[in-house]
């Protein structure tokens, strides 16, 4: 119980230090009482040093009261919460300007003399070969981890309802369509919606939910949804990359065939 | 006389050696420390940069003495501390009225993100910039903003807590931009 609590002190010091909350948050008299209650009872070395710690950290909360004093008796001292609301009031140029008003930029030209450029020639003549120092290039190692849906939704890029809907969505319309050539299921009006559609489709690949029929002779590649529903639970077999090229240009060929009324392929 | 005229073209030299050590950059962080000043102009080195401010003070600009804690520093501080300062030339008044290629919306997020941090004591955790700049701004712009103000010596990052970089100590002064910004 006594080391909960003093940890509990420890860890708010520590977020005073860090986060550069009010310090005098900490009650210093209650946390000195703490300490003092405790002291006849400590028996161990990391009792000792856990008190220790604690006064350690309290020290420097003292430390952090006296600068906010001295800061906030100065000139200088601007309430926080104004300053906040003035800066969620103003429009992006009226920041800019005043960013501009009291901006000093640094004066700095980079420019190569001859003496460096001399030194960089002695350099470049004094330099193995680049097949003689391979060691200082060594192959990049794999990653032990990837960059995955997770990480983007943990980062508010997107969240996993807008995601599952997009590719319900796109699985909606596959059935709908049946199969399909590929390119003439994923192009579409726009290039940047073709591409977020290509994104979320290779999802349902993966999941098992469409299948892909490859016809390497034709350089013909077809898309369809699964025969079974529950193919993604069932089908535990790994799988392989399929890369398939888009590009802008192949996207406007496409558009340019689909205005002239050409009949798409597979369809 | 002789004597004079050879003092006088001794100062000149070191004056101009002065400028170009300050104009020219030597290391990926603008400006020289006063020991490499020392070392290159000799012991009066602090009188020659005193010259040079007066001649540069009359095309606008002057020479910038930064502490490696961040504080600016005037005349008559130890020499030992002196020694470890940064030096840099800045516009004084700037009369143009653009000095730098960033889009207004950039200038924009970055006044926000020092006076928002100049408000809380000079630092602030990431977490509640981003928040607060993602009311405006779109969260990945903010987040490649941050990245690039932390690139350019505008902030610094320890921790997931964002503070005020040397750059900023050097080219902003944050009494105006928040006075600035008070008084919009």
């Amino acid at each position: 119980m006594k080391f909960e609590e003093l940890v509990r002190l420890i860890h708010f010091c520590k977020t005073i230090e860090k986060e550069g909350t009010d310090p005098f948050d900490l009650d210093v008299k209650k946390f000195l009482e703490t300490l003092r209650r405790y002291h006849k009872k400590w028996k161990s070395l990391d009792d000792l040093l856990l008190d220790a710690e604690a006064l350690a950290e309290l020290a420097k909360v003292i430390e952090l009261q006296g600068r906010w004093i001295k800061d906030r008796s100065s000139s200088f001292y601007i309430d926080p919460a104004l300053l906040e609301l003035k800066l969620r009031m103003l429009e992006p140029h009226q920041l800019a300007t005043a960013f501009v008003r009291s901006w000093h930029p640094i004066l700095a030209v980079d420019r190569i003399t001859p003496q460096r450029l001399k030194e960089g020639l002695n350099y470049w003549n004094a330099l193995l070969p680049l097949n003689e120092r391979k060691e200082e290039f060594p192959l990049p190692s794999m990653l032990d981890t990837t960059f995955d849906l997770e990480d983007l939704i943990e980062l508010n890029i997107i969240s996993k309802s807008e995601f599952d809907e997009s590719i319900q969505a796109v699985l909606n319309e596959l059935e709908d369509r049946g199969r399909i050539e590929y390119h003439d299921f994923i192009y579409g009006d726009a290039f940047e919606t073709s591409i977020i559609k290509a994104y979320l489709t290779s999802y349902l690949v993966s999941e098992g939910k469409a299948e892909l029929d490859i016809n390497p002779l034709e350089d013909e590649v077809f898309i369809s949804p699964s025969n079974t529903k529950d193919n993604a639970k069932v089908n535990h077999t790994p799988g392989r990359s399929i890369p398939i090229s888009l590009s802008y240009e192949d996207w406007l060929r496409w558009r340019e065939k689909r205005n002239h009324g050409q009949e798409p392929n597979g369809r | 006389m002789e004597r004079e005229e050879e003092s006088r073209t001794r100062t000149e030299r070191k004056v101009k050696k002065a400028a170009q050590l300050l104009f020219f950059r030597r290391h990926r962080i603008p400006g020289v420390k006063g020991w490499e000043l020392k070392k290159a102009l000799g012991d009066d080195y602090l009188a020659v940069l005193g010259v040079l401010n007066s001649a540069l003070d009359r095309l606008g600009m002057e020479v910038k003495r930064i502490s490696e804690e961040g504080a600016e520093r005037g005349e008559g501080e130890g020499e030992e501390k002196t020694e470890r300062d940064r030096f840099m030339i800045v516009l004084k008044d700037p009369v143009i009225e653009k000095a730098s290629g960033e889009r207004i919306d950039e200038v924009a997020m970055l006044a926000a993100t020092l006076a928002y941090i100049i408000s809380k004591q000079g630092k602030a955790p990431r977490k509640a910039v981003e928040d607060f700049l993602s009311e405006k701004f779109p969260k990945q712009r903010v987040f490649f903003a941050l990245d690039r103000y932390i690139r350019q010596g505008y902030l610094g990052e320890d921790e997931s807590v964002l503070y005020i970089g040397w750059r900023t100590r050097a080219e902003v002064d944050r009494k105006s931009l928040v006075d600035l910004i008070l008084s919009s």
